[in-house]
């Protein structure tokens, strides 16, 4: 398993670099500059002037240059300052990081806990009523985009209950209950796509097993249904819903930016959509790269869960 | 069958369903829109000072779309920074405040840091007496110092060395501090609203020892005001706190004032329904009555533009758009009024660019804004025919999309040229940064959505710095030797009347020669729970964006 690790980081390598070429590339090639934007509607800052300071931010220098630079500060994990704030970028995703973490762990949570029992229940009651409320909630939750969930859900919140979550993050180590309350909304929004994929996956998987030859032999040898379902069927049904999960995970990140838009949270997505539209270099390149780094770890485990849930599996 | 078969008046299957789909959408437009517009007269556009004494204490906030990227007013004018830099700063010069002005057109100027101001007979030499006592804010590294002369000579050396209020600056010749409450600014030409752009509300007064520790004022923002910037959390809050220091005794009445960074337009009417806002900003009359459903008691103040700040720009140093029949074909080919019923629901002005309040008392109509912004889409085709291009031609239309109305004006825009002049607009939506680059940049070929920043408020930035050839805010490529006289010679006119009378021929030649294609845009309304007093919203500044020093003055009545 060790060598399979190993093949796997080193090939992540690659991976990296070829995100890192695109990120730097795409930037580039996009209009405008950090300065443009900076500068806003002012109109008054002479070419003189943009000119020196853009040298002072180092962007007149060949793009070459700048990638080596760029790349070298990775590796050393200096990624340097917002060209926009003048934030050390370091400073930022120690803000950001945790309020992203928070929602997609939570959404992640949320999204497991209802969507299994769902999409088992959905299996074990195939064509009842259940069934078909498990299957309109999942497809619901498959067509609706989050931007107009979460719009509705703050409209309705405040229309109907007269409360939203408060508004102004705060961490959790601060004011946990506050905190929860920010977070609960924007979790089950993002949870709830999570959920509606997973719970499709569960029933479709569970239903396969639960016909299987050892299945038989387990009600055949009289267990009870909760043991046959939960213990014997569901961990063999698990492979496939662990690989959707994993690979909704990227859904969820692009979720986060709509989601932490509508809620007012602080987390990745903001500070990378904003980065984008002011033409951040250094915050873009380094957000994605963390996120390519993400997710290439996660697949990662995602394979190696595998022989956790399936004892047959070798890696080589 | 032929499906295009007409019928016995001469009316084929599909026109018929489409000239009874758009009857019923037009009547279903004027209907609705009547209402609406019903609705939105039924709001005061100022709302008075309270009478009562005002109370001191309690908190406020408001949620805001915008972020200040860095606190450093040299190098932004974002709305961002000076909904929070007009409350910790001052400015030498201000206008009146909610609770002064006799209504929103009161452009009264006030001391601010300055007690009193004197031009000398040419105009050249300005002379500002210093109020005395000011004291920084009592934090590190001013530790509550003494305000003076030399300050003010700094801080605007400072401006006029580098960033974006530069050319503003760079007019000065040099200063003189005889004492340390006098700064007499001696100026390279004449100009007689020297104190109206020193009131500008992004002429804060910022201090020399922040800027001399940390090399730039990106992280620190320490003034004279109301209030001290006690936290700044990017996209999350920024939080003011009462300045006991204040000079204006017994001011600020509110002890603390949270600007919280919403930018989501749903989730800030929210948070105002909710209780958490005490100021709102709405665009829509449909918007006003879906909040006055959940809300009834709030204070709503119709907001009204004195200006439009967007427009179609022409590239009218090259053909087409150099010759002046093409440029007036185009502007009489366009329905403003419909735009103004239909996307602003009747809450809007048709669009004009100096604000009118410096030339007349009332609000122009579509009428008053002469011939060539009127909608004849006969006589826009002879004149564009005159001009040589009687079948039309193909151009471009670049813009960013400032507010979810402007693409529908965009797209109106199109049809109407399309449908009038046979002009092709190949219309190129594109994200800030490329739209601003472009734009400013100045080498572009058709048409661009044009703007004039929303920062100024006098009459000189509105028509020298906005309409003179030379000046680097000549976005819309305005090269006319008349206009070029007329607001040089406005800048040294001291005479109340005849700058009105001024102002007015530049209005008329702007419009007459159709330079800049203004373009409806909406009124909006500022919002208010019942509670909240004296922080209407005055002509050119709103008191949740650039006229946020108003609200020193505000107070909670609960």
């Amino acid at each position: 398993m060790y060598k399979y690790v190993l093949r796997r980081v080193l090939l992540a390598v690659p991976v990296l670099l070829l995100s890192s070429v695109i990120v730097f590339g795409l930037m580039r090639v996009m209009p405008g500059d950090a300065l443009v934007a900076l500068m806003g509607e002012s109109g008054n800052i002479g070419e003189r002037e943009l000119a020196k300071l853009r040298k002072d931010l180092r962007l007149d220098l060949p793009y070459h240059e700048q990638y080596a630079l760029w790349v070298w500060q990775m590796v050393t994990l200096r990624p340097g300052d917002s060209l926009f704030t003048g934030e050390p970028i370091t400073t930022s995703l120690k803000k950001a990081i945790p309020v992203t973490l928070e929602l997609a762990a939570l959404a992640m949570i949320l999204g497991i806990v209802i969507a299994v029992p769902i999409g088992v229940l959905s299996a074990t009651r195939q064509d009842t009523p259940s069934d078909y409320v498990g299957r309109v909630v999942a497809v619901s939750g498959l067509s609706l985009p989050d931007f107009w969930l979460g719009t509705l859900v703050i409209t309705f919140a405040a229309i109907w209950f007269h409360w939203i979550p408060p508004i102004g993050y705060v961490s959790l180590w601060d004011a946990p209950w506050r905190n929860l309350q920010q977070f609960l909304l924007p979790a089950a929004v993002l949870g709830y796509r999570l959920a509606a994929a997973t719970m499709r996956m569960t029933r479709s998987t569970v239903l396969e097993v639960l016909r299987e030859d050892y299945v038989r032999t387990a009600w055949a040898k009289g267990l009870e249904g909760r043991i046959v379902v939960y213990k014997h069927a569901l961990k063999n049904a698990l492979i496939p819903v662990v690989t959707i999960i994993g690979g909704q995970l990227g859904v969820l990140l692009a979720g986060t930016v709509v989601v932490e838009t509508i809620f007012a949270l602080p987390g990745m997505g903001r500070l990378t959509v904003e980065a984008i539209l002011f033409r951040d270099y250094p915050v873009v390149q380094t957000n994605v790269m963390l996120v390519a780094g993400t997710l290439v770890t996660l697949n990662l485990l995602v394979d190696l869960s595998y022989a956790w849930l399936d004892p047959r599996i070798r890696y080589r | 069958m032929p499906t295009d078969a007409t019928g016995p008046h001469g009316v084929n299957r599909r026109q018929f369903l489409a000239r009874t789909a758009a009857g019923l959408g037009a009547a279903a437009a004027v209907g609705a829109a009547r209402p609406r517009r019903a609705a939105a007269a039924s709001y005061p556009d100022w709302i008075p000072r309270s009478d009562k004494p005002g109370k001191r204490g309690g908190s406020m906030a408001r949620p805001s779309a915008w972020d200040p990227p860095m606190l450093d007013p040299r190098m932004t004018q974002s709305v961002g920074l000076y909904q929070t830099a007009g409350l910790t700063s001052n400015r030498l010069v201000r206008y009146a405040f909610a609770d002064e002005a006799s209504g929103p057109s009161d452009m009264t100027l006030k001391g601010d840091l300055a007690e009193s101001w004197q031009s000398s007979p040419d105009h050249r030499v300005w002379t500002f007496k210093l109020r005395p006592g000011v004291k920084w804010q009592n934090v590190a590294p001013l530790n509550g110092r003494e305000f003076v002369a030399a300050d003010v000579k700094y801080c605007f050396e400072q401006y006029a060395k580098e960033g974006v209020q530069s050319f503003n600056f760079q007019e000065i010749e040099g200063f003189e501090t005889p004492d340390k409450h006098t700064v007499r600014i001696h100026l390279k030409t004449p100009n007689v609203f020297l104190a109206q752009n020193l009131a500008e509300p992004i002429a804060i007064l910022f201090a020399k020892e922040v800027l001399e520790e940390d090399g730039d004022l990106k992280k620190r923002l320490i003034g004279t005001g109301p209030y001290i910037l006690k936290e700044h959390t990017r996209k999350v809050r920024m939080v003011l706190q009462r300045n006991p220091d204040y000079f204006d005794k017994d001011r600020p009445l509110v002890d603390e004032y949270t600007i919280l960074s919403t930018p989501d337009a749903a989730t800030r009417l929210a948070t105002f329904r909710t209780g958490q806002a005490d100021i709102l900003w709405v665009a829509s009359p449909s918007e006003v009555e879906t909040l006055r459903k959940t809300n009834p008691n709030v204070l709503v103040q119709s907001y009204h533009n004195t200006l439009a700040p967007f427009g179609v720009a022409l590239a009218q140093d090259r053909p087409p758009f150099n010759d002046v029949r093409v440029r007036r074909a185009i502007s009489m080919a366009i329905d403003r009024q419909k735009m103004v019923d239909t996307v602003f629901e009747g809450h809007g002005i048709p669009g004009w660019g100096v604000p009118y309040i410096y030339y007349t008392d009332k609000q122009p109509t579509l009428a008053q804004l002469g011939p060539w912004f009127q909608f004849k889409p006969a006589e826009a085709k002879k004149l564009l025919a005159d001009a040589g291009h009687p079948n039309g031609f193909s151009t471009t239309l670049f813009y960013y999309e400032y507010f979810p109305q402007m693409t529908s004006e965009v797209q109106l825009v199109q049809q109407d040229l399309k449908r009038n002049l046979n002009i092709d607009v190949k219309i190129t939506k594109l994200d800030y940064t490329t739209y601003y680059g472009r734009y400013v940049d100045n080498k572009w070929d058709g048409m661009s959505w044009g703007f004039q920043s929303g920062h100024a408020i006098g009459v000189d930035e509105r028509t020298y710095q906005y309409l003179y050839s030379k000046s680097p805010k000549n976005f819309f490529r305005v090269n006319d030797p008349v206009l070029d006289e007329l607001t040089l010679k406005l800048r040294q006119t001291p005479d109340v009347a005849q700058q009105r009378a001024l102002t007015k021929k530049i209005v008329d030649r702007e419009f007459d020669q159709a330079l800049r294609l203004w373009m409806p845009y909406d009124n909006g309304f500022m919002v208010f729970q019942p509670h909240v007093r004296n922080a209407a919203a005055a002509a050119l500044r709103r008191s949740d964006g650039y006229g946020s020093p108003t609200l020193a003055r505000t107070w909670l009545d609960k």
